[in-house]
């Protein structure tokens, strides 16, 4: 196949999958979504949704169910001091405790990232963008 | 409702309270349909509460001291806890949800969902007895946990039980295995393998081993983190974290036992005593195999009763899956077992439900073929524990 006949990603029409009316979608709340085979945690944090892939790459356990909290960081910008950091915004694994930023997929501590999916607010619908 | 053919679900949903386990989750149908299932690892809520009706004289009344006291706040105080969590208290900053002790409904519960053929019951608790510095409270302790266990656990579908042993009373132990080897639900011997000094090779456990070749029962050693004691076999105190004394603790403890009873001559001595190491994964075992055959080349003459070198008895060891190594690659996993031979010996075990406890998903995802596939889930350990199948 040639490039220019390869359909792209880009150039795939993105699909709106309907998730929850606004108002049953509050903050502090979150879905588990299925869509085929693939599962979606999506939450709404003070207002902002976050939609990541839902099945963690350790033993496949359902994020969708995990606790969000902070967690100890370390790094150049801390001077090399723990500090707890992202309280709220850590996605802890339900299955053993691997810890995600909810704002990135980033796994905290691993050369990991979850696919991330945008979430968009139309009709005072909640909708998965894919 | 459908997008592009897709069926999209959607389900409202609440953070976990508990880690999940495998009987929470729906994804396994088909995969698992048909297979035999034995869980080699499995553990009840056995804290020290339970013990003390089964505690008689002196030792009920230190038990009812023991129980007075409160050790983080846990129902029914914690052996575990008194010994364990005191130096490395809070270091997990409470991440993952905390583990709850499963109770006998919990456990019925799992058993019902009938992913799990048979659990095998393994001591929480107990587990440390072999630190206890007094022989006879240990054995004690040991006696009440086997009688509790005997009397709560037995005659439930797919349920059996591994009877510990206090191994600093090896007379006292030899008696425990006298009286619940007959047990229909007794299906092995757990001996804890940290704290226990010396090596359990040494000629003074002999009575152990001669008790539970007497009545055909397999042997288990089961895994503890190597804690804060501060010498055998490891100085644990120069660590800083759990996660090292546990990364390192289990298996450390596994090889030095194995390593102990094959250079004691113990399979020579006893050639059907079945042996089996729990809890400490599986990534050492050819490294302990190999590297003993490499020093038993120089040293044979100090093992004469052997006859054959290290590796070819302890590649009739049976092992426990958990705490499975994440393997890089899918493929990996079949490597590892071809290095150590061990595609009729490895078992899987789950630890269940302690926070470290292995999902099957986990296991799942490395490649095999299906006969492999089948042998590790349950055949293997149906023929270490003697059990038939219930499918
Ligand atoms: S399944 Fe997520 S950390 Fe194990």
């Amino acid at each position: 196949m040639t490039p220019d006949k390869q359909p792209s990603l880009r150039s795939r029409s993105r699909r709106k999958i309907p998730v929850a009316p606004l108002h049953d979608f509050p903050p502090g709340t979150r879905m588990e979504v299925k869509v085929g085979s693939v599962q979606i945690a999506v939450f709404n944090v003070g207002g902002d949704f976050y939609a990541l892939y839902g099945r963690c790459p350790h033993q496949s356990a359902p994020l969708s169910r995990g606790r969000l909290q902070g967690t100890v960081i370390c790094n150049a910008e801390t001077c090399w001091k723990t500090e707890w950091a992202h309280d709220g915004e850590v996605l802890v694994c339900p299955g053993h405790g691997m810890e995600y930023h909810i704002r990135s997929g980033k796994a905290f501590g691993y050369n990991l990232r979850l696919r991330t999916y945008e979430v968009v607010v139309e009709d005072g619908q909640v909708k998965l963008v894919m | 409702m459908a997008a592009d053919g897709q069926l999209v679900t959607v389900q409202k949903v609440e953070p976990a309270s508990n880690p999940v386990q495998d009987e929470d989750l729906e994804q396994y149908g088909e995969d698992l349909s048909g297979l035999t299932i034995v869980d080699v690892d499995v553990h009840v809520d056995d804290t020290l509460m339970y013990m003390l009706d089964y505690m008689e004289g002196h030792f009920r009344k230190r038990m009812e001291t023991v129980l007075q006291a409160d050790f983080k706040g846990e129902p029914g105080n914690s052996l575990r806890n008194m010994i364990a969590h005191i130096a490395w208290l809070g270091s997990s900053y409470d991440k993952p949800p905390r583990a709850k002790l499963a109770t006998k409904e919990d456990l019925l519960a799992r058993m019902e969902k009938g992913i799990i053929d048979y659990s095998i019951l393994f001591p929480s608790e107990l587990l440390p007895v072999g630190y206890l510095p007094e022989p006879e409270w240990a054995a004690a302790l040991a006696t009440a946990y086997n009688q509790y266990m005997v009397d709560a656990y037995n005659n439930l579908a797919g349920v059996k039980i591994a009877i510990v042993v206090a191994p600093q009373h090896p007379d006292r132990a030899a008696e425990e295995i006298d009286l619940h080897a007959a047990h229909p639900d007794v299906v092995s011997v757990c001996i804890p393998d940290v704290g226990v000094n010396p090596p359990i090779g040494d000629e003074k456990y002999r009575p152990i081993f001669e008790a539970a070749a007497r009545h055909d029962l397999p042997i288990s050693f089961h895994g503890i983190e190597a804690l804060i004691h501060d010498n055998y076999p490891l100085r644990v105190a120069h660590f800083h974290t759990l996660m090292q004394v546990n990364s390192m603790g289990f298996p450390f403890t596994s090889m030095l036992q194995i390593m102990s009873v094959v250079c004691a001559g113990i399979p020579v001595r006893f050639p059907n005593l079945k042996f089996a190491i729990l809890e400490a994964g599986l990534t050492w075992m050819p490294f302990i195999m190999y590297r003993l055959d490499a020093a038993y080349l120089r040293y044979r003459t100090e093992l004469p009763a052997l006859e054959k070198k290290p590796s070819d008895y302890i590649r009739d060891w049976y092992i426990g899956t958990h705490e499975l190594e994440a393997l890089p690659r899918r493929g990996d996993l079949v490597k590892l077992i071809e290095l150590y031979q061990g595609h009729e010996t490895t078992m899987w075990a789950s630890d269940w439900p302690h926070l470290e406890r292995d999902l099957i998903a986990g296991f799942m995802r490395y490649e095999m073929d299906d006969e492999l596939r089948r042998k590790i889930l349950g055949e293997n350990a149906l023929r270490f524990f003697g059990l038939t199948p219930r499918k």
